[in-house]
């Protein structure tokens, strides 16, 4: 009778054995599904008319464009045929099967990841849709476009740690540190380059010039200065606006495909870490210096902005972020400021019931001497910056930008 | 308050004394009584609001009034919907300008809330085309980036694009080989 017990025990403890083994992969399938979302993997591997990882995605680098690749699972064209390790190799060491990949691909920050969030990820693609999708051939200027370079370029700027602690700081701040940092990528754009084009980490997150716009400093010491709450930041990431203004340029498809997935736990962790706060922050009074009808610039701000961002900037809901609290104004450089000025800004769609109108574009409106006029008037309203631009900084700031764009364009 | 002056359709207004946040649409309205601009998504989206600004260079553009407060057109040279066909003594209506004509014959609008916007829109293009013709192949693409922006809620326009296709194919000088 003993025996039969354990018969039946081990006979249950047979069937169970698949059971489980399948239980933990569709999990880790889950969770390689929730960490592709932390990545933003679609955002660069899926063209608007293209199937889910297909790739095709240009990018314009100083030397040429690069092709996102396919990385559904398809073993042909896609990542298919690859083992753990060699997908391990990619995320942290930037080397696939056929060869180096370039830094456009982001293992400069996937290094930090655990290795069950590499192996999670790899059971998620390996269970996506087959894309038959072939990739494109980058059109890269010599001598870039031969891959065994980036062999020495890793062997300067690349360390392929694995995200370590820090041990003075909470476990709440390391996960955020970590989501932050590896597979959220932020640094790729915050943070500024150096000559050989790597994250320059002595500048880590101060911000950067990318395609017109300015990719924000989020250091914790500029945020607090900013007054961001942790609710803010939690706003501004998981729906694009929030009281201190909204996301645009390159931030909006990094909401919308993957902050906006984030659970409850990992935002809070990724407040913590960019505030340096495990706690609450309370709301700093917002600024409203009051209007001075003297000023040059109180004619522009009515004439060109009062229509939809409100007589003393206190926004439309659903058609214009206010400029009260706004960060975006709140900048000692107005490289933002200036760039929607000149470029507009496209209508952000979050929800049916929620959303932001397109700003138009006053290029060609406004001359530098308007937009000087304006900037400084804005700052000396809204912010505690000085209002002193003078003509000759807001050109320089205005061909900057300018070139940006264009370097974004070829 | 501003003490706002300018041109309406060549005709001197002001000064007004009008409150800070007023827009230009609302300017027209209540202050001038002039209702032919009309006022539809009051943010900038459909374009039935706009009018024309003459520059002093010669050139004309168009703007929209429910979203650009009155102080930005201090001192400028602008024209609404009224001011295009020519009027009697008496005020009465002798003559449409080419624009409202093309519209009217090929039925353009029905409910007439957008139309002001197209007729403003299209004198614009149509002012541009005299100072740089386009080729006949580029017309359609020309219409399309010049009218694109402007909502017709009862959707007319395939009859606005078909119109303003055949005033330019029709106006000497607006096209070249």
């Amino acid at each position: 009778m003993k025996m039969n017990v354990n018969i039946l025990k081990l006979s249950a403890l047979c069937l169970a054995l698949p059971l489980t083994a399948n239980a933990t992969q569709n999990d880790l399938v889950e969770q390689g599904k929730y960490l592709a979302k932390l990545g933003d993997c679609t955002a660069c591997h899926t063209i608007d008319e293209g199937q889910a990882n297909g790739g095709g995605l240009p990018f314009t680098t100083p030397f040429g464009i690069v092709y996102s690749t396919n990385i559904s699972s398809n073993k042909e064209f896609g990542i298919g045929h690859y083992s753990l390790e060699d997908f391990t190799d990619a995320m942290r060491g930037g080397v696939a099967p056929k060869g180096n990949l370039y830094p456009a691909m982001p293992y400069t920050s996937y290094h930090l990841l655990t290795d069950q969030d590499i192996e999670a990820l790899y059971r998620y693609f390996m269970s996506t849709k087959p894309v038959k999708q072939e990739n494109r051939d980058n059109d890269l200027m010599f001598p870039t476009n031969i891959r065994m370079g980036l062999k020495a370029w890793n062997l300067v700027n690349h360390d392929s740690k694995v995200f370590e602690a820090d041990a003075d700081k909470s476990e709440k701040w390391n996960r955020g540190s970590y989501i932050v940092n590896g597979l959220g990528h932020c640094g790729e754009c915050h943070t500024p380059r150096d000559a050989m084009f790597a994250m320059d980490q002595s500048r880590h997150f101060e911000g950067e010039l990318i395609g017109g716009a300015l990719a924000s400093n989020i250091t914790p010491k500029e945020l607090n200065r900013q007054g961001w709450t942790k609710q803010d930041l939690d706003d501004v990431l998981r729906k694009g606006y929030s009281r201190k203004g909204t996301v645009f340029a390159g931030m909006y498809p990094v909401v919308f495909h993957s902050f906006s997935h984030l659970t409850n736990d990992d935002m809070s962790a990724v407040t913590s870490y960019l505030l340096d706060n495990d706690g609450e922050i309370t709301a700093k009074s917002d600024t409203f210096n009051g209007h001075d009808k003297s000023d040059p610039g109180y004619d522009l701000y009515k004439g060109y902005c009062a229509g939809c961002h409100g007589i003393d900037g206190e926004g439309k809901p659903n058609v214009s972020p206010a400029l009260i609290a706004n960060a975006t104004i709140d900048k000692a450089v107005p490289i933002n400021t200036l760039s929607v000025m000149l470029n507009g800004v496209e209508e952000q769609r979050y929800s049916y019931t929620h959303g932001f109108y397109a700003m138009p574009s006053y290029r060609d409106t406004l001359s530098v001497k308007q937009l000087t006029e304006l900037t400084n008037y804005i700052r000396k309203v809204w912010t505690k910056q000085p209002s002193d631009l003078t003509e000759s900084q807001v050109q320089e700031w205005v061909d900057q930008i300018e070139d940006s764009i264009a370097d974004a364009a070829h | 308050m501003s003490i706002i002056s300018l041109s309406i359709n060549n005709k001197a207004i002001g000064p007004i004394e009008t409150s800070d946040d007023v827009m230009m649409i609302e300017f027209l309205h209540e202050h001038l009584n002039m209702t032919g601009t009309k006022f539809g998504c009051g943010v900038g989206v459909c374009h039935a609001c706009t009018v024309i600004i003459d520059n002093q260079d010669g050139t004309s553009e168009s703007v929209r009034t429910c979203i650009n407060g009155v102080s930005r057109f201090n001192g400028k040279k602008i024209r609404t919907v009224e001011g295009h066909a020519k009027a009697n003594e008496f005020g009465e209506i002798i003559k449409l300008s080419p624009v409202q004509e093309t519209f009217i014959e090929n039925f353009s609008f029905q409910c007439g809330w957008c139309t002001s916007g197209f007729v403003n829109e299209t004198t614009v293009l149509v002012e541009r085309l005299k100072l740089m013709p386009i080729r006949v192949s580029e017309i359609e693409t020309v219409i399309e980036k010049a009218l694109g922006d402007h909502v017709c809620r009862c959707t007319g326009y395939v009859k606005y694009y078909k119109a303003v296709k055949e005033l330019i194919l029709s106006t000497e000088g607006l096209t070249r080989p």
